[in-house]
């Protein structure tokens, strides 16, 4: 409060400069009831997704990021566009693309979970839904839909792109698409914005859960290539490598299992025990 | 409602709160008074359901609170004013819990009305907020729900006398339609001007609980009269422990009613006679507040 408010007059004084803040009602109003008996049932948990998705957006921090997906995606499919007179299939353009944004969207998971924590907005999080397993499951709900969302607007982008490259740079055109590249690229994207929520519930930690999540690909490819039972494991356990057969769109069975093991490990488990450590946590 | 039974919370060897008991009763204001770090805010938290008791129980409204259903609407928490994302703005917090609640998003105006934020304030950050300004938002977030219980930890904490008084207002109007009220505080004269019960703790467990009456009454009587001397020999003849106070009269350890008894028996006539101030009740919690000063020292 502030000395500007010491005489109230009926009426809002008008604030005298930006730090300054307006005055309390000089009575206090009661509030009003709202119609009708309290709720005997629980939150619908389409409101709770509903809530997420809002507050992944609703900051400069999440605004920001989305913006910086998109200028990144821009920056791609201009360097698609020039290089080599735009002559990439569409595939090329759409790995274009999606690897950009699935290389940042994970980090919009993260923030979903650790911001809870580092701005404490747990506190009212958890205090209006206190079965923290559905908050747990809306933020990964909401996640995965702005993964779905992301990667649809890559597609568009990237077909966008390679039509404007046949009709005004004269390549000849490639659509020919795989399902499974396609199921690839958008597995690629939510496995990864999965995995980042399953970090951020993990760390609970906005700078752990960013560094390991992005030190760890690196870690496996340096490691793996010293040390050589290491090597043996990333052919089991790093994503970038159990992955890479999706691209190519064809797996054996032994890569299939790779993808599995890969998964479990690195978007199950951390997930599994991350929603153990949130439902149990205290909210300070 | 809100009921404590038994209620223990320890981290490793610390007992935050130590066997606490207690009920608040609706229509009432209630004031949770203790210093910095005497177990007011973890105890609140236990009965919000954010933090695991260890022993022991709290309920909200007869449940515990996890298993009321869409608890904004029956419980309005404000745990910590400074508990939001410091990029949003204050009418984004409000919608935000507006939508999950399910209340109409009119009910933000009505809040933001309510607590006096300009529209211009309402769309700035939380970051730009001042103490008092967040204060207002918590305290408009913790009605919107209209909830029939409040639970605010320090809410006059930032506000100047006229915000204290503007709360306390608010929380006996909202008390007298029936509303049930617990309100931290560490300082006793935000209580004494609030509530109407008073529960004190230090330590992690009650030292006093009563009506604010009750508890300011135990203080004793203050009392003066034209002759102090015969009036302390017929004190200490009635066996009522009296003694003269540096600014002059008596502080007297009985009630105001047997202090007159004794002044009309010996015809003394009184000048004064009053409930002392909340001497009783201040001292209490001024050692208190001395033992947990001493105890950061140490630390």
């Amino acid at each position: 409060m502030t000395a500007t408010t010491t005489t109230t007059t009926p009426g809002r004084p008008a604030p005298v400069s930006k730090s300054a803040e307006s005055a309390l009602p000089t009575h206090a109003k009661v509030p009003s009831r709202i119609a009708g008996p309290r709720p005997t049932t629980g939150v619908a948990f389409t409101r709770l997704v509903h809530v997420e998705l809002r507050k992944m957006l609703d900051t400069r921090a999440g605004r920001w990021l989305l913006i910086g997906i998109a200028g990144i995606i821009a920056v791609a499919l201009t360097i698609m566009f020039f290089d080599n007179g735009g002559e990439h299939s569409f595939a090329m353009y759409l790995q274009a693309t999606t690897m950009p944004m699935a290389l940042i969207l994970p980090v919009v998971g993260i923030l979903a979970v650790t911001s809870e924590w580092s701005q404490r907005t747990g506190l009212v999080t958890f205090g209006l839904e206190p079965r923290r397993i559905r908050v747990a499951w809306a933020k990964l709900v909401s996640a995965l839909v702005v993964g779905l969302c992301a990667f649809a607007l890559s597609l568009v982008l990237a077909g966008i792109a390679h039509q404007a490259a046949i009709t005004f740079r004269g390549i000849n055109g490639d659509w020919a698409t795989d399902g499974l590249v396609l199921l690839g690229a958008g597995a690629y994207v939510l496995l990864g914005v999965a995995q980042g929520v399953g970090f951020g519930m993990l760390f609970k930690n906005t700078p752990a859960a960013i560094v390991v999540f992005f030190v760890l690909p690196t870690a496996w490819s340096i490691l793996g290539s010293m040390v050589s039972w290491l090597g043996d494991a990333a052919v089991w356990l790093d994503m970038n490598q159990t992955m890479q057969p999706l691209f190519e769109g064809s797996l054996t069975g032994a890569q299939w299992a790779h993808l599995a093991t890969s998964v479990a490990t690195w978007v199950i488990a951390p997930l599994a025990v991350g929603i153990w450590r949130l439902t149990r946590a205290e909210v300070k | 409602m809100i009921t404590v039974e038994r209620l223990t919370k320890r981290y490793g060897p610390f007992t935050a709160v130590d066997d606490v008991s207690f009920e608040v009763k609706p229509g009432l204001v209630t004031g949770f008074l203790g210093p910095n770090g005497a177990g007011k805010t973890t105890a609140m938290r236990v009965m919000a359901g954010l933090t695991p008791a260890t022993s022991g129980r709290a309920t909200v409204l007869g449940r515990p609170y996890a298993a009321l259903p869409n608890p904004g609407r029956h419980v309005g928490l404000l745990l910590d004013a400074s508990a939001q994302h410091a990029g949003r703005t204050g009418r984004e917090v409000l919608t935000l819990g507006a939508i999950l609640m399910g209340v109409g998003k009119h009910r933000v105006d009505e809040m933001v009305e309510l607590v006096g934020l300009t529209e211009k304030e309402a769309n700035r950050r939380v970051r730009n907020y001042s103490l008092g300004m967040r204060q207002r938002l918590g305290i408009a977030h913790a009605l919107l729900g209209d909830p029939e219980v409040l639970i605010l930890d320090e809410p006059a904490n930032g506000l100047d006398p006229a915000g204290i008084r503007w709360m306390r207002d608010l929380l006996r109007g909202y008390a007298n339609e029936g509303g049930t009220v617990l309100l931290s505080s560490h300082l006793l004269n935000e209580i004494e001007r609030v509530a109407d019960e008073i529960i004190v703790i230090g330590h992690g467990k009650i030292v006093a609980q009563g009506t604010k009456d009750e508890l300011l009454s135990g203080a004793g009587t203050f009392t003066r009269s034209t002759d102090d001397d015969a009036l302390l020999a017929a004190l200490a003849a009635a066996s009522i422990v009296a003694q003269r106070t540096a600014t002059g009269g008596l502080q007297v350890e009985a009630e105001p009613v047997a202090v007159g008894r004794v002044a009309v028996a010996h015809q003394i006539v009184l000048t004064e006679l009053r409930g002392a101030d909340s001497r009783g009740l201040e001292e209490m919690f001024l050692d208190l507040t001395a033992d947990a000063a001493r105890e950061e020292v140490a630390a």
